[in-house]
């Protein structure tokens, strides 16, 4: 039988497949129009969700406010970019990425979590700050310019492959990347590793006595939120061929905490619509006003205080109910 | 030795000296914060950016005529109200949730996105320099000092004797670290607790005002200009104690002059990572920082 | 003669130059209630603290099964078969009652079990309903704990403790604000308990003490002041004019 969380996460499930469906037919309509802009749009929302995805694997189950999740989103990027530069595989790119993120991960978990609260707030915030200047004046990493000229690729998957330079396919193949992500992170939460964490959060301080380690089980959350931003920043240089410093700046981090707040924290599916909300109200404020940056800032202000489990704080249960309703009916 | 000396005179003494400016202009922004933090537990993320209201105020007043020397009295007072309605308005509104830090760190730091895209909005992305109050230079043992910079460091200290002497030696002092230690003990015996909360928060936003008076002169005002100060004020905060006033001068003094004089031998790309290194370090092996916090002994 | 299942020698504390825990040792028979009485200060919850690895021991040893686990962290004292409940309800209160308990439960699965969803593990669902049906928590079971009244968080405290089926357990003030009937319903259970699992109890309410108690240890201002039978213990003139004489 399952039981409470166990339902709640069906529901974020639910909430996944009409998100599916409703790219499905978004991407049906680019094709039909011949549209690039809008599918190329959809595919960056879609990146920056899975960046949002792991600050929620953080926030949401773990108890850990990052805000410097993007030190890890920019590593992907940056790691696929040159790798991409020297040799267009897909498949070492997101190899060498997810090598290098669980090492850099685990050095970087070990200095945070040494700390807890406001203090890992702003030890991950300085950590990607840190990261930021570094990259910013590395000439070997183009400075503040970046890495312009990635080249575009075929995702090779033997029977088939895709090309990222295809707004459609890529756009479709990036949706299925990230559901993929989510879903890899629902199952783990799901399992006994994944409940030790909600119960971290929901009371760290009695754990031990249940007979479990807390250190480890919150190295791994982080090493693990460390790989599901860096893969995703992987994909950003296929998407739009340069990576440039700001994808580790603070904004970045900023956003994607704005982006789970206002989908709702400790869903993941409230990561993935808050992604793609962010980056619908950016461009359509953007088509009035250059100072969208306000009225995203009020909105997230006014889901903080009114709204403090987000939006799929509210649909969520509501789905849960309804499939509660189906399975004893 | 006489090119010790000269090495001194000509390099290693004018490096100290900028190191020293921006000393105390970093404390002068982390005093605030290390107040609010002290007393509330609130992180304030908008900190950087009302230092930049209080540049922008200054420099709108300004712009009318209104003499400097009356804007360093004139934009706290400003600021004072600003700072009262911004607690009892936001951050009272889930000061009492059970994740205290994370919503009011998620509450200011949405105000600061708000604030700095205000300021862009009125005031325009470019900087803007206000014409230094106090011209000419000296010399100061051989080595060229502008004289607002030196105006900057006296009044700088004088400024933190006189917040040191409010908090440690005034009744009203004696409240705001009654409630720090504990707010139903201080509620109990009298403390009017809510507006010594709101109180501590618009003082602490009224200094930050403050220095972005004093230090917009020196570095300018533009909207972004709280961004770049506010890791290095947070830093100190955590290095010198959150919430203790001595440590924010200790850490502020000492880091400062660890990036100046760091930057002589090595790349400046170098001194974040050196002071956040002696962040990190300090956190691991000291959590509660050089000094302990306000009303905490 | 047998090793006692839990063995405390010389145990000592210091909290700002007060002795809060004094020279403390005793042995625990196994399969016995022994409890810990004093008056309010005397040291008995610090001393859980101590036992139980919260807080860290000045001087002294703790001994389980004739083992040495001075100093040990509380998982590991969790794994050596040692489990406590807290004086103030200590849970996973946003959680549900069934899920505080299968959190306790899941430490008794092996590891490569933590990477199965929580749905498939059918011995660990057994422990759950088995708990709930003995603390009479049915009906509750999908009960957020934070709005469970006062004296059900305090038997799920006690089940929580009990989930991962330590050798010992201690309950600190397991009946602290229950009614009387809830307290008497809790002194059977934990007299029920005492079949399997070695009990060792802080309790103010004297009339359970003796009537629960295989053996009583008193302590006073740090130190223990007296140990044995609660009637040895009652005609105990020490104990009397220390402890009964302020009650």
């Amino acid at each position: 039988m399952a039981d409470a969380l166990t339902r709640s996460m069906r529901a974020s499930h639910v909430l996944v497949a009409i998100l599916v469906v409703a790219s499905l037919i978004f991407a049906a309509i680019g094709v039909v129009n011949g549209d690039t802009f809008y599918l190329r749009l959809g595919t960056e929302a879609l990146i920056f969700a899975g960046l949002a995805l792991s600050v929620d694997v953080l926030l949401g189950y773990t108890g850990l406010l990052s805000l410097g999740q993007a030190l890890y989103f920019g590593l992907g990027a940056y790691i696929s970019a040159l790798v991409l530069m020297v040799t267009p595989s897909f498949w070492a790119a997101m190899g060498a990425t997810f090598v290098a993120t669980i090492a850099i991960g685990a050095i970087g978990g070990f200095i945070a979590n040494r700390v807890r609260g406001v203090y890992f707030a702003l030890i991950t915030f300085g950590m990607a700050q840190v990261a930021a200047k570094v990259v910013y004046n590395a000439r070997t990493l183009g400075a503040s310019d970046g890495l312009i000229g990635v080249p575009i690729i075929k995702v090779d998957f033997g029977f088939a492959a895709i090309s990222t330079a295809s707004p459609a396919g890529f756009f479709l193949f990036t949706l299925a990347f990230i559901v993929i992500l989510y879903a890899l992170a629902a199952y783990l939460l799901d399992t006994p590793f994944g409940r030790l964490l909600i119960a971290l959060k929901a009371n760290e301080r009695r754990v031990p006595f249940l007979g479990y380690d807390t250190v480890t089980p919150r190295l791994l959350a982080y090493v693990i939120a460390a790989v599901i931003a860096a893969l995703s920043g992987a994909l950003y240089p296929m998407l739009r061929g340069f990576v440039s410093p700001e994808l580790l700046f603070f904004s970045t981090s900023g956003n994607a905490v704005i982006t789970v707040v206002t989908g709702g924290v400790g869903t993941l599916v409230g990561a993935l619509y808050g992604g793609i909300l962010l980056t619908l109200m950016k461009s359509v404020i953007g088509s009035y006003t250059e100072h969208h940056l306000i009225v995203i800032g009020l909105l997230f202000m006014g889901a903080v205080i009114f709204l403090p489990r987000g939006l799929m704080g509210i649909v969520r249960p509501a789905i849960a109910r309804i499939l509660e309703r189906r399975t004893k009916s | 030795m006489s090119t010790a000396i000269e090495y001194f005179q000509f390099v290693l003494a004018p490096q100290m000296l900028i190191g020293l400016v921006l000393g105390v202009a970093v404390i002068l922004v982390a005093l605030g914060l290390t107040i609010i933090f002290g007393l509330l537990d609130v992180i304030n993320m908008s900190h950087g950016e009302f230092y930049a209201l209080g540049a922008f105020i200054a420099l709108a007043l300004g712009s009318i005529g209104l003499p400097f020397w009356l804007l360093l009295i004139l934009v706290p007072l400003v600021m004072l109200p600003v700072g009262y309605i911004v607690e009892r308005g936001l951050i009272q509104r889930v000061f009492h949730s059970g994740e205290r830090h994370v919503t009011t760190l998620l509450l200011t730091f949405g105000l600061g996105l708000v604030m700095e895209d205000a300021f862009r909005l009125v005031f325009g992305p470019n900087p803007h320099k206000p014409e230094t109050p106090i011209v000419g230079a000296i010399d100061v043992f051989g080595v060229f000092l502008p004289l607002y910079r030196l105006f900057l460091i006296v009044g700088g200290a004088v400024v933190v004797a006189l917040v040191a002497l409010v908090v440690y030696r005034t009744r009203l002092g004696a409240m705001v670290r009654a409630a720090a230690f504990d707010r139903h003990m201080a509620a109990s015996l009298g403390v009017p607790v809510q507006h010594v909360y709101a109180g501590a928060f618009a003082f602490g936003v009224a200094l930050a005002g403050l220095a972005g008076v004093l230090l917009a002169p020196v570095y300018s005002a533009f909207p972004t200009m709280g961004r770049d100060f506010i890791l290095m004020a947070f830093t100190v905060v955590i290095v010198g104690g959150m919430g203790s006033i001595a440590g924010v001068v200790v850490a502020g003094l000492l880091l400062t002059q660890v990036q100046a004089i760091s930057s002589l031998y090595i790349s400046p790309v170098w001194s974040d990572p050196i002071v956040f290194g002696i962040m990190v370090i300090m956190l691991m092996v000291r959590p509660q920082g050089l000094f302990g916090r306000l009303g905490h002994g | 003669m047998t090793t006692p299942v839990l063995e405390v020698r010389g145990l000592s504390v210091n909290f700002g130059g007060l002795r809060a825990v004094d020279n403390v040792s005793f042995a625990v028979a196994r399969n016995r209630v022994t409890t810990v009485i004093g008056p309010n200060g005397a040291g008995k919850s610090t001393l859980f603290n101590l036992i139980s690895g919260a807080v860290r021991a000045a001087a002294g040893h703790v001994l389980i099964d004739g083992t040495d686990c001075t100093g040990q962290t509380p998982n590991r004292l969790q794994a050596a078969g040692l489990a406590r409940s807290f004086q103030i309800t200590n849970l996973f209160f946003e959680l549900s009652v069934a899920e505080n308990l299968r959190l306790a439960a899941q430490i008794l699965e092996p590891v490569r079990m933590a990477l199965r969803p929580v749905a498939s593990s059918r011995t660990t669902q057994a422990r759950v309903d088995e708990l709930l049906e003995r603390f009479d928590l049915a009906g509750k079971r999908a009960m957020p704990v934070a709005k469970l009244s006062h004296g059900e968080q305090r038997r799920l405290e006690v089940a929580v403790a009990l989930a991962g089926k330590p050798k010992i357990l201690l309950l600190d003030e397991p009946t602290q604000g229950m009614s009387h009937g809830d307290t008497a319903d809790t002194a059977h259970l934990i007299k029920s308990l005492a079949s399997d699992v070695t009990v060792l109890l802080i309790e103010h309410d004297i009339g359970l003490v003796m009537s629960l108690s295989d053996t009583v240890i008193v302590m006073h201002q740090g130190q223990k002041l007296a140990e044995g039978t609660p009637e040895a213990v009652r005609g105990n003139p020490d104990v009397q004019s220390a402890y009964f004489g302020h009650a």
